[in-house]
């Protein structure tokens, strides 16, 4: 297994669920804490569901660490920012010349949840499934073998084409190129990586298209597979059971003004 | 196997013809070598024969190009691909990066061909033991060292069976070890027989052991064919930019100083040299 | 239909490989040496849009967002629409013709910048707070001082940085195409966007 893959392989019931399960139920609970009118929502979405399947996979620690990381620079800016800038909001606590207004902080509190239980459930897909997995699932559904091609061969090329560009930014570094001088210099030193790493690796893609013809790759007609993932019953029916959930969730966010307006009037 | 007649063709944007005329009709079977100076055609014919060319590069062509009864200019390249196998030089662009795993990649082919997944392990299992990659099956194939990945091309074509193997140079980008296990995976081809294969080589000295027959391009036709011990020794292609065998260089010079009488046919592999020296070492 | 099909052969898609790799590659390079205004993450996206047509052009943006996601920085996944509409105006304006005169391809980043940054600036505003966690957030809090809506300050916020990185990465697509052997160029589906065909007629020249 190539390097660049976040994928932490662990013996645990979450990793052995269908990778199309996995994405479904992130997508699933991405739709909740975006639907669900309260201002906890997200956290609520986060704490109940991203955090313990999470720990049913192991995997709460790098999730949290790769989350908080995320989250952070966009939560500082809300509060900062919205709380500080809100038009017209409702003074709470002084800052000096400032004053943190009481909508701004609201706002950010409700979106900062909303972000942890997004960037959390993608984190989940990403950390708690192999890719080749999910590509091969997708293709037993019937995505085209194209688009698996494109997103696997893709995980696979950034980390060497990564590992060449680290190398000369080395060697410029140990020149003092680039942590130096203003931006036009900076820029300047970014140049000499263009060359070999840009229009290199877009000569080769004649090449690699020649190799991949070779395999076959245009060829119509049905592929078959090497290798297959399980995917068990239960877990199909919870798929419906999340898609058609979710779809409902939805209508309801849309119509609930309706519903409501309804309900009081009549 | 292979019928070309007349085969003319012109990259597009180009100012002159790559190939200007080509006839060649091989056997099924054969074990065919192209040598050929720099910009002599030789990776065009290499194209020609597995439908690249037209298809994939374009251009202006001429003349019949038929490979296994199919005529390559009507076939598409999914087509083809069953049928002709394709090996170049750089080892890193020909793995698809399709798979993670070695044998995964070898494969590839066969699912994209859709042979029942029933026969796909044991074909594979047979590519990486000709290849010598058996142990490397749950590798990354980019982990692989150069050598190791060209075996996987190797595989990755061998697993599909094709009725004719094209190797454009697929030593060039090796070093000394690594060529030596492509060659040994040749030579077992050669001697298990079967499979028509052209190789383009510049590594005179093994083509000498496998093919039956050699042609010599130059300039983008064919100036000569036949035998490989009667083309290689031929002095003409040390002008051609394509040089002759150290062993056919020491024999001739050997005759000429007068060390060594008769007209024996120059020596151009190890083995060959041997015989020649010692024989006349015995008449002396 | 059909130009669909012709858009995506099998060299269009291992383009694509490599399209999205210099996306993240150089997205990543231009991130950690912290150069102002411009992201530098979609140049493979104009350049498949510009070589191989604009649906071509749409996937790879599309699918640069959610491999970002795959790769560990989910916070890009959510412009994959945007990402997916640079791709298909860099494909639109090379199938006008406008890479062939420098000061309409610059044009053209520069337009690919403004719709950007309109698109952006709602998913900014309900999905992020308003905020891009960077510096230019104080623009934000400026816009928001003077009374503008969210998304209104989000919109200005991502306007000057947009046009730039846009027009920038138009004109490095150029440079790089301008730098490509025409051989290679002529491969691509819509090589009529950069190249004047020349095919040599083998009658005349082996006059048989």
């Amino acid at each position: 297994m190539t390097a660049n893959t976040l994928y932490i392989d662990q013996d645990r019931g979450f990793q052995r669920l269908n990778p199309l399960t996995k994405l479904v139920i992130s997508l699933f609970l991405i739709i909740l804490a975006l639907v669900l009118p309260c201002m906890w929502a997200g956290y609520i979405v986060f704490l109940l569901a991203v955090v313990p399947l999470a720990l049913w996979g192991g995997i709460l620690r790098p999730l949290w660490s790769a989350l908080w990381k995320i989250v952070l620079p966009f939560a500082i800016s809300m509060f900062v920012i919205q709380g500080l800038f809100w038009t017209g909001g409702t003074p709470v606590v002084a800052l000096g010349p400032f004053s943190l207004k009481a909508e701004g902080l609201i706002f950010a509190t409700r979106i900062t949840g909303r972000l942890l239980a997004i960037m959390g459930s993608f984190l989940l897909v990403s950390l708690g499934t192999a890719p080749d997995d999910l590509m091969i699932s997708l293709e037993q559904r019937g995505v085209p073998n194209s688009i698996t091609y494109i997103i696997l061969s893709t995980i696979q090329l950034v980390p060497g084409l990564q590992a060449r560009s680290e190398k000369i930014r080395d060697a410029q570094r140990a020149r003092g190129l680039e942590t130096e001088g203003n931006i036009i210099q900076r820029t300047r030193s970014m140049l000499p990586l263009v060359e070999p790493l840009v229009l290199g690796s877009i000569i080769d893609v004649d090449e690699r298209a020649i190799a991949l013809e070779a395999r076959g790759f245009s060829r119509e007609g049905d592929k078959t597979f090497y290798r297959t993932v399980e995917d068990r019953r239960w877990e199909q029916t919870l798929r419906w059971v999340l898609a058609v959930s979710a779809l409902f969730l939805i209508l309801g966010r849309i119509l609930w003004p309706f519903i409501g307006r309804f309900l009081g009037g009549g | 196997m292979i019928d070309l007649e007349n085969v003319a063709y012109a990259y597009p944007q180009a100012t002159e013809p790559a190939l200007r005329g080509i006839t060649l009709h091989v056997p099924d079977g054969q074990f065919l070598a192209v040598v050929g100076g720099n910009r002599a055609g030789k990776s065009t014919l290499s194209y020609v024969l597995s439908g690249f060319i037209p298809h994939h590069f374009k251009g202006t062509y001429r003349g019949k190009i038929e490979v296994a009864g199919m005529d390559l200019t009507q076939a598409s390249l999914g087509e083809i691909a069953g049928v002709v196998g394709l090996v170049f030089s750089n080892p890193f662009n020909q793995i698809s990066g399709a798979r993670f795993t070695v044998e995964e990649e070898v494969a590839f082919g066969l699912e994209n061909m859709g042979v029942p997944s029933s026969e796909m392990p044991g074909r594979v299992a047979k590519a990486l033991e000709m290849t010598g990659l058996s142990e490397m099956a749950r590798r990354s194939p980019y982990a692989l060292s150069g050598g190791q990945q060209q075996r996987l091309a190797l595989a990755s074509m061998l697993v599909m069976q094709p009725q004719l193997l094209v190797l454009d140079e697929p030593t060039s980008q090796l070093d000394p070890a690594a060529k030596i296990e492509v060659f040994e995976v040749l030579d077992r081809l050669a001697t298990e027989g079967g499979m028509t294969v052209v190789l383009i080589e510049h590594e005179l000295e093994w083509i000498g052991d496998f093919a039956d027959r050699v042609i010599v391009m130059h300039k983008g036709r064919i100036v000569n064919d036949g035998d490989p011990r009667e083309v290689l020794a031929d002095e003409a292609l040390i002008e051609m930019g394509v040089g002759n065998t150290a062993y056919t260089i020491a024999a001739r010079q050997a005759r000429e100083e007068g060390l060594i009488a008769g007209d024996q046919a120059l020596p151009v592999t190890l083995s060959q040299a041997v015989d020649y020296f010692e024989g006349s070492l015995d008449r002396r | 239909m059909e130009r669909l099909k012709k858009d995506f052969t099998t060299i269009t898609f291992a383009l694509i490989v490599v399209a999205l790799a210099i996306n993240i590659v150089v997205g990543t390079i231009v991130f950690q040496t912290k150069i102002p205004f411009v992201y530098l993450d979609q140049i493979g996206t104009v350049l498949v849009g510009l070589v191989a047509g604009p649906w071509a052009g749409l996937l790879t943006g599309v699918l640069t967002n959610l491999l970002w996601g795959l790769l560990g920085n989910p916070g890009y996944v959510p412009y994959a629409p945007i990402a997916g509409v640079i791709g298909l105006m860099a494909g639109w304006f090379g199938s006008m013709g406008w890479y062939k005169s420098w000061w309409k391809w610059l044009l053209g980043g520069l337009i690919t910048g403004l719709v950007a940054a309109l698109l952006s600036a709602p998913i900014t505003a309900y999905l992020y707070g308003g905020v891009t966690g960077a510096g230019t957030d104080l623009l934000t809090g400026m816009f928001r001082a003077t009374g503008s809506s969210i998304m209104e300050a989000a919109l200005g916020q991502g306007l000057i940085t947009d046009l730039i990185d846009k027009t920038v990465s138009f004109f490095v697509v150029w440079l790089i195409i301008k730098a490509l052997p025409t051989t290679l160029l002529s491969r691509f589906p819509r090589s009529e966007n950069v190249l004047e065909a020349s095919d040599l007629d083998l009658d005349s020249v082996l006059d048989q």
